[in-house]
């Protein structure tokens, strides 16, 4: 019998987290996709992390998710961005082998029980009264299930530009979604068109390294997941930088015109944060170079991928312009770059639980939600995953706050705010950014996730052990005096540069901005990094931390404000035509969600509290 | 769908006058002031009308304004009846227009509905409250000043360019891989500096006006008998505290309200003060003495020229005045924070009230100044405080994301002076201030 508690539809990188989540509830979970050998590919960049992006593969380890392990094990070169900068906006950013990320994920999804991973094309669903039923595959064959979670990617009517050719898609060899797309047009949901693009790849043999600044990885190496092992990370390559010039800006702008973007055949909005090299050229245009880096696609290909040139130029313009390029010159285009449109559905038309508000047990994650990347997919898929196998048991949502994760930032954004352009995570969005960190992800969510049963017993040891060893540290510091003109006084204000005066706790000491904990005496245990990275960021934090706590304690008021879900805007005096359709629109379920939804002001929040008040004295 | 009420009241001042004005506001006002007064003239016109009452009887002959929305006080439609100044007039009209679906306003409420339609900010909405209750000529200046939005656009002077500044500094934070140009973080700290003078700036002229709105107080303190009711009565000029040769006589606090210069400065007349007070009752006008010397801006230590005596009753700021100088044989020479007067005919008080204004540092020329709030002094002081944060942690290197999170409250704190947060306790606090008809 063709029945499932959740089926998951899609292989990439929300696909694989929703189904993996899912079946550890103890649930009969399906994931369908097209090609199974493609489960886990990396359709565009062979990297994980970066800003704001790993912040979330983090959060996605911390419930026990896939993503992180499976970049540890296909890691090939790691770096730590913004390392100048305070922990809280540090980022990790691994580049991995495109081969072993994919099988990484694929023996990662086989080891899940209660998971059947089935091939097939979705061409259509089954829905009765607004409830979804059942989903039908090419072959004719029909899964039953109540919910869904639907992670299309760029696969919904995706289109490929090279140029000004075009042919159906979803990535370069696999075909485009039709008549799914079709289905889904049909449905009360509203749909938007965005693009992405992707540089060409070059032949490793055919560019000249010697020429070429190398980057190496950053020693020591960092690992992106909390329970990997050194062990069992590939070996590790340099990345290498050049940039485009005034010949590249000026072969570009000569062929602006065979662009699908600038010529006008592509209609769908692409990422400004991750822009076309055509795009940087119009739009940066007194620069006269961008940064390129050379990344190797893995340890056995020969595929170079060149970050910051994605592009949709004819090939013919895509090989001048890449031989303008110093290193470049002779380098042979393997693979052509190109745009790809797909559809995405306005994600305002989701609950926090990523569940569609017209049709009852149809989830959505990753791209059709509006969002780029692969962590904002994996976090998405991770939240869909859940919730649609809490809705099977028929318990609540599980939502993470916008003080919790930036999943819950993620999510929140999506949900109150919508998006007209692809999304991607930044730690700006996150008003509680120091709380929100790499070194606290466990601390913040594997309890949260141990509770719903979805983490592993590694991963709760590994917590355990950092919260006992992170306890132990901080009674530690608190305890410790330092006295003045000590040897271990002299050592800190040799390192920092910081007086000491007055007998002062190791704690007190730790507070001020250039002392760091390797200065300090240590203890008797030697303690692993994570743990030093979250006691330092804790204790330099403090200050701030106190009052982003307090201003929480504040909002929370207005987030507990729920509003009845029966609420007629039409009802609330004062209110604006304008503000009563975007509320009647968007129903946000709390004062404070409303009050985050573009164009609602104070002053009409002061109205809708006051209505809901009248209604409670009403019924009250 | 319910509709926006619509609300009357009057918006002068009830009693007997030349004319008294009715303000009507909401969707209602245009036909409900047709049902009374017939055709209306074209918006923002007067017309000669006979308002009449249910039973159709002629209540009064007066003009009627017609404010079209959005073009109005509040934002909505808005009627102004300008009627004879007789207060049952007033009453039959406001009568008439509730029988025909008005309701009374709250105090504030026009404003408030102003400040909903978001045709002024808050700071503009309390000014309303300010002008209305202002004292005296310096603080009607402020206030105005304040109403027609200066200090609003000198917040929002700061807070563009806070945004500015953010807006760099989540760049260098979110895209390190872009070259950003680093020169451009060395610029930061010019224009945070030149940002937390401006903020200093603007607390002064804020704090000034703090001042203005509220008002000086002045405690007049000293030994038994020394004369301090007969100054305060001169200065009132009406016999306002009893003044008697009884050492003692002021048991309780006598305030006087005086308009100096333009200013407004209350005067405290306490009770004499000696260091063994020979009764209870004495003893409990001692401690209220104390407490007002603590409250005021400055005390006149008023002491009898010919019998001074040691007085130290924990005064910070104040002003020796040696009194009944007619008895007087000796020296009298002001000096610096010393004024010599004859309360009893006036003699050398003008010079005293000179040196008062001097002493309490009252700027004279307060075109400038805004009428402000204790609640604005703290939100520029709480936002002032992160911007020298954030330029701290500038210039000492401290992680950019500080720099940013100091910046991101500033922003905040200061954003609220004009349009709150959590407005629910703020708002009914601000309106409450209102008097029915603003």
């Amino acid at each position: 019998m063709n029945k499932y508690d959740v089926v998951v539809i899609g292989g990439g990188h929300a696909g694989v987290e929703a189904a993996a989540v899912a079946s550890r509830f103890g649930v009969k979970t399906a994931l369908i996709t097209h090609d199974s050998s493609k489960i886990g590919e990396m359709s565009c960049n062979p990297a994980i992390g970066g800003i704001g992006k790993s912040h979330l593969a983090k959060e996605v380890d911390a419930m026990g998710g896939l993503m992180a392990k499976a970049a540890d094990k296909a890691g090939i070169h790691y770096r730590v961005l913004n390392s100048t900068k305070g922990q809280a906006v540090r980022a990790t950013r691994v580049q991995t082998d495109r081969e072993l990320y994919k099988s990484a994920v694929q023996e990662l999804v086989n080891n899940e029980n209660n998971l059947t991973v089935i091939e097939g094309s979705v061409i259509d669903f089954k829905i009765k009264n607004s409830q979804i039923k059942a989903v039908l595959i090419e072959s004719g064959e029909e899964f039953s299930s109540e919910t869904v979670v639907l992670t299309t990617g760029t696969f919904l009517g995706g289109v490929m530009h090279t140029g000004l050719e075009q042919s159906p898609g979803g990535r370069v060899g696999d075909p485009s979604s039709e008549k799914l797309a079709k289905k889904l047009r049909s449905l009360n949901l509203s749909v938007g068109r965005l693009k992405t693009g992707t540089p060409p790849r070059l032949n490793k043999h055919t560019i000249d390294w010697s020429i070429l600044t190398p980057q190496p990885g950053d020693v020591p190496t960092p690992l992106l997941s909390y329970t990997s092992k050194k062990e069992e990370r590939p070996k590790q390559l340099d990345c290498f930088m050049t940039r485009t010039n005034k010949e590249t800006h000026q072969i570009i702008m000569d062929h602006l015109h065979e662009s699908p973007m600038y010529s006008g055949v592509i209609e769908g909005v692409g990422p400004r944060y991750c822009p076309s090299i055509e795009d940087k050229v119009m739009r940066f245009s007194e620069r006269d170079s961008h940064q390129i880096f050379a990344e190797p696609e893995g340890l056995e290909s020969d595929l170079i991928y060149p970050n910051g040139i994605s592009t949709s130029l004819p090939l013919k313009a895509q090989a001048a312009l890449i031989r303008s390029i110093k290193g470049f010159e002779n380098a042979e285009i393997v693979r052509p770059g190109y745009a790809i449109e797909y559809d995405y559905f306005d994600p305002t038309g989701l609950k926090h639980s990523l569940e569609t508000k017209a049709i009852e047990g149809l989830f959505f994650a990753g791209q059709i939600n509006g969002t780029t990347g692969y962590e904002e997919a994996a976090a998405q898929g991770l939240m869909a995953g859940i919730n649609a196998a809490l809705k099977t048991k028929k318990q609540n949502a599980f939502v993470l706050k916008r003080d919790e994760a930036y999943t819950g930032v993620l999510i929140d954004d999506l949900v109150s705010l919508g998006t007209k352009e692809p999304y991607r995570m930044f730690t700006s969005r996150a008003e509680y950014r120091l709380i929100l960190r790499e070194d606290n992800a466990d601390m913040r969510l594997t309890e949260k996730g141990r509770n719903l049963g979805i983490v592993p017993d590694e991963l709760w040891e590994k917590y355990l052990q950092k919260k006992r060893q992170s306890s132990l540290e901080f009674t530690r510091l608190k305890k410790v005096k330092l006295q003045p003109n000590t040897i271990e006084a002299e050592y800190i204000e040799h390192q920092s540069g910081e007086k000491i005066s007055n007998n002062i706790s190791l704690f007190e000491m730790l507070k001020r901005p250039k002392v760091f904990h390797s200065h300090l005496p240590q203890g008797s245990d030697e303690l692993p990094t994570n743990v030093i990275d979250e006691i330092e960021a804790s204790v330099k934090y403090e200050g701030y931390i106190k009052r982003q706590k307090a201003d929480i304690d504040k909002l929370q008021r207005n987030e507990n404000t729920p509003i009845p879900e029966t609420i007629d805007y039409k009802n609330v005096v004062g209110l604006s035509n304008e503000v009563k359709q975007r509320l009647s629109e968007a129903r946000p379920e709390s004062l404070a969600r409303a009050s985050r939804l573009p164009g609602i002001t104070p002053a009409a929040i002061s109205l809708l509290m006051v209505h809901i008040k009248k209604g409670r004295r009403l019924v009250g | 769908m319910i509709e926006k009420k619509t609300i009357i009241a009057p918006a002068t001042a009830s009693g007997r006058g030349g004319i008294s004005v009715i303000r009507m506001s909401g969707p209602r006002s245009e036909v409900i002031a047709q049902e009374m007064c017939g055709q209306l003239a074209d918006p923002w016109r007067f017309k000669r009308c006979e308002i009449r009452s249910g039973e159709n009887l002629v209540i009064d002959s007066c003009m009627v304004v017609f404010f079209k929305s959005p073009h109005s006080y509040t934002g909505d439609d808005v009627i102004e009846f300008h009627c004879h100044g007789n207060p049952t007039i007033v009453n039959l009209v406001i009568e008439t227009a509730i029988k025909l679906g008005a309701v009374v306003a709250e105090p504030g409420e026009f404003t408030k509905t102003a400040f909903l339609n978001d045709k002024i900010d808050l700071a503009q909405a309390e000014s309303v409250a300010d002008l209305i209750n202002a004292q005296s000529e310096s603080a009607v200046i402020a206030a105005n000043s304040s109403l027609t939005g200066k200090f609003s656009d000198a917040i929002n002077n700061i807070l563009d360019e806070l945004t500015a500044i953010r807006v760099f500094v989540e760049a260098n934070i979110d895209f390190p891989e872009e070259d950003v140009d680093k020169s451009l973080l060395n610029t930061c700290v010019d224009r945070l500096k030149s940002l937390s003078d401006q903020t200093t700036q603007l607390i002064s002229s804020t704090v000034g006006g703090v001042k203005l709105r509220d008002g000086y107080s002045v405690a007049i303190v000293g030994p038994p008998n020394a004369g301090k009711s007969t100054l305060l009565n001169l200065l009132a000029r009406e016999n306002v505290a009893i003044t008697s040769d009884i050492p003692g006589t002021t048991r309780d606090l006598v305030k006087v309200p005086v308009n100096l210069d333009g200013v407004l400065i209350e005067f405290i007349d306490t009770a004499g003060m000696r260091d063994n007070p020979e009764n209870e009752i004495e003893k409990e006008g001692i401690n209220r003495s104390r407490e007002v010397i603590e409250k005021s801006n400055l005390s006149l230590v008023v002491q009898d020229a010919n019998r001074i005596v040691e007085f130290d009753f924990g005064m910070e700021d104040f002003i020796s005045v040696y009194n009944k100088c007619d008895l007087y044989g000796g020296q009298k020479k002001n000096g610096e924070g010393v004024f010599y007067i004859t309360a009893t005919t006036g003699q050398g008080v003008p010079e005293l009230l000179k040196g008062l204004v001097n002493k309490l540092d009252i700027d004279e020329g307060q075109e400038t100044a805004f009428l402000s709030r204790q609640r604005h002094v703290s939100c520029l002081t709480e936002g002032g405080l992160r911007i020298d944060e954030s330029l701290t942690s500038l210039e000492e290197g401290q992680g950019l994301e500080l720099v940013a999170e100091n910046l991101k409250n500033s922003h905040r704190v200061l954003g609220e002076i004009l349009r709150p947060l959590s407005s629910d306790d703020l708002l009914g606090e601000i309106f409450s201030e209102f008097c029915i008809g603003k």
